[in-house]
């Protein structure tokens, strides 16, 4: 039998969605507390059973504790909510200065995007981690995608060798990053979902990139940017933010903009292939939040 | 709406400052403490105290400690920092001022 105290514990850490180090460390002391407590009242002639259901009471509704403690260690500072956004920033960068066609500059930027992705990730996955982690398997996923469409048997080899590969780091970075939070996981997708949605518009016919891509995707330049700089705005908010429902609002709001750029700006000429793409990021995007919504019932 | 819960909430993180400031102190010692000294006028939910003590070591005005007793059970300790005492000295003497300046105003007036 599951006693008091347990379950009590229980119902706190399934409620706390943060960093388990710190949401152990908090059992811990409520454990403490709670045995203190029992003891103190098994002192004075109460049955352990007794003692524990009366602690249990007195130290109130676990599920308030674990959201008043989340609201402690979610709201990242200015530094940390800057930090996060500043991925999005640079890739802006690229786009309203043209960079984005120059291989060196590309590079350092993926580089630099890399190094730091590896850095946090081993540190601890602090919070401004996850926008930088989606840019690090951003090119795993779009290069699985190229491969595709190469030459007749050379794609098949991707299909069958890179691409379970590919998927393999991309499901273990999901995982472990859904175990920290599933809000993690849908800020680290977001990268991912503003690149898809404006490749989706880049195609023409059954092809996936139409020859005019690079022309294309200079004209929409403006409109990009626009979207990376609302991902930007929306991470900040989303670290800034105590509250988890006012977190999850600020992730709905950048697909909305970004749709509504990719859309005026193709004029709704999207390839199958594009609004295969489309649903694709979007799903990848939603899933995440959809899980978290059923966390909440 | 509660008077005086709302007047125990505002003042919440001034009266763990104190408390933590005269000697180390874990949560249950805390609720304890408060209780004995305030003669059982500071009724709370006892969980509550714990996001107050995680904002304040957020802030940096105390720090908390895991120390192993002897019978192996942890406990984590609080202690105040150096900016938490000059949060606190600041906090007493705004109160002190307030309370003297409430108690002129309330008080009959002598003639």
């Amino acid at each position: 039998m599951v006693s008091n105290i347990s379950h009590y514990l229980n119902r706190f850490k399934a409620s706390l969605k943060i960093d388990h180090t710190i949401r152990d460390g908090v059992a811990e002391e409520l454990y403490t507390h709670l045995e203190d407590r029992t003891q103190e009242l098994e002192d004075k002639g109460l049955s352990r059973e007794e003692a524990s259901k009366i602690a249990v009471q007195s130290l109130g509704s676990p599920e308030l504790i674990a959201e008043q403690i989340y609201e402690t260690h979610a709201q990242g500072s200015w530094k940390e909510a800057i930090f996060s956004a500043l991925p999005h920033l640079l890739v802006a960068l690229l786009f309203t200065s043209y960079y984005w066609q120059n291989i060196v500059y590309a590079s350092i930027i993926l580089a630099l995007t890399v190094g730091i992705a590896i850095y946090g990730w081993h540190r601890g996955k602090p919070i401004w981690l996850f926008p930088w982690l989606g840019y690090y398997l951003l090119p795993v996923v779009v290069s699985g995608i190229l491969l595709l469409s190469l030459p007749q048997g050379w794609g098949w080899i991707a299909a069958f060798i890179y691409i379970p590969l590919a998927l393999f780091v991309f499901i273990h970075i999901m995982r472990q990053t859904a175990r920290r939070d599933w809000l993690y996981a849908s800020l680290m997708i977001a990268p991912m979902l503003v690149t898809f949605t404006w490749f989706s518009s880049l195609g023409k016919g059954n092809e996936l990139l139409a020859s005019d891509w690079a022309a294309r995707l200079q004209t929409n330049a403006l409109w990009i940017v626009i979207s990376f700089i609302a991902l930007a705005a929306a991470t900040i908010a989303f670290i800034r933010l105590k509250q988890r429902r006012y977190k999850i609002i600020s992730l709905l709001i950048p697909p909305l903009v970004i749709l509504f750029a990719v859309i005026t700006a193709s004029g709704g000429n999207i390839c199958p292939w594009g609004w295969l793409l489309l649903l694709f990021a979007l799903s990848a995007f939603s899933i995440p939040l959809w899980m978290q919504a059923r966390a909440y019932e | 709406m509660n008077y005086g819960r709302e007047l125990l909430k505002g003042n919440t993180d001034s009266l763990l400052l104190c408390l933590i400031s005269r000697q180390p102190t874990y949560g249950y010692q805390i609720v304890k403490e408060l209780q004995k000294r305030s003669n059982g006028y500071f009724q709370f939910k006892e969980g509550t105290l714990y996001p107050a003590l995680h904002r304040l070591e957020r802030d940096n005005l105390i720090t908390g400690k895991w120390q192993i007793l002897p019978n192996g059970q942890q406990r984590r300790y609080y202690y105040i920092t150096e900016r938490g005492q000059q949060v606190l000295a600041r906090r007493l003497a705004t109160w002190q001022d307030f309370s003297t300046a409430v108690k002129s105003v309330i008080q009959p007036e002598t003639t």
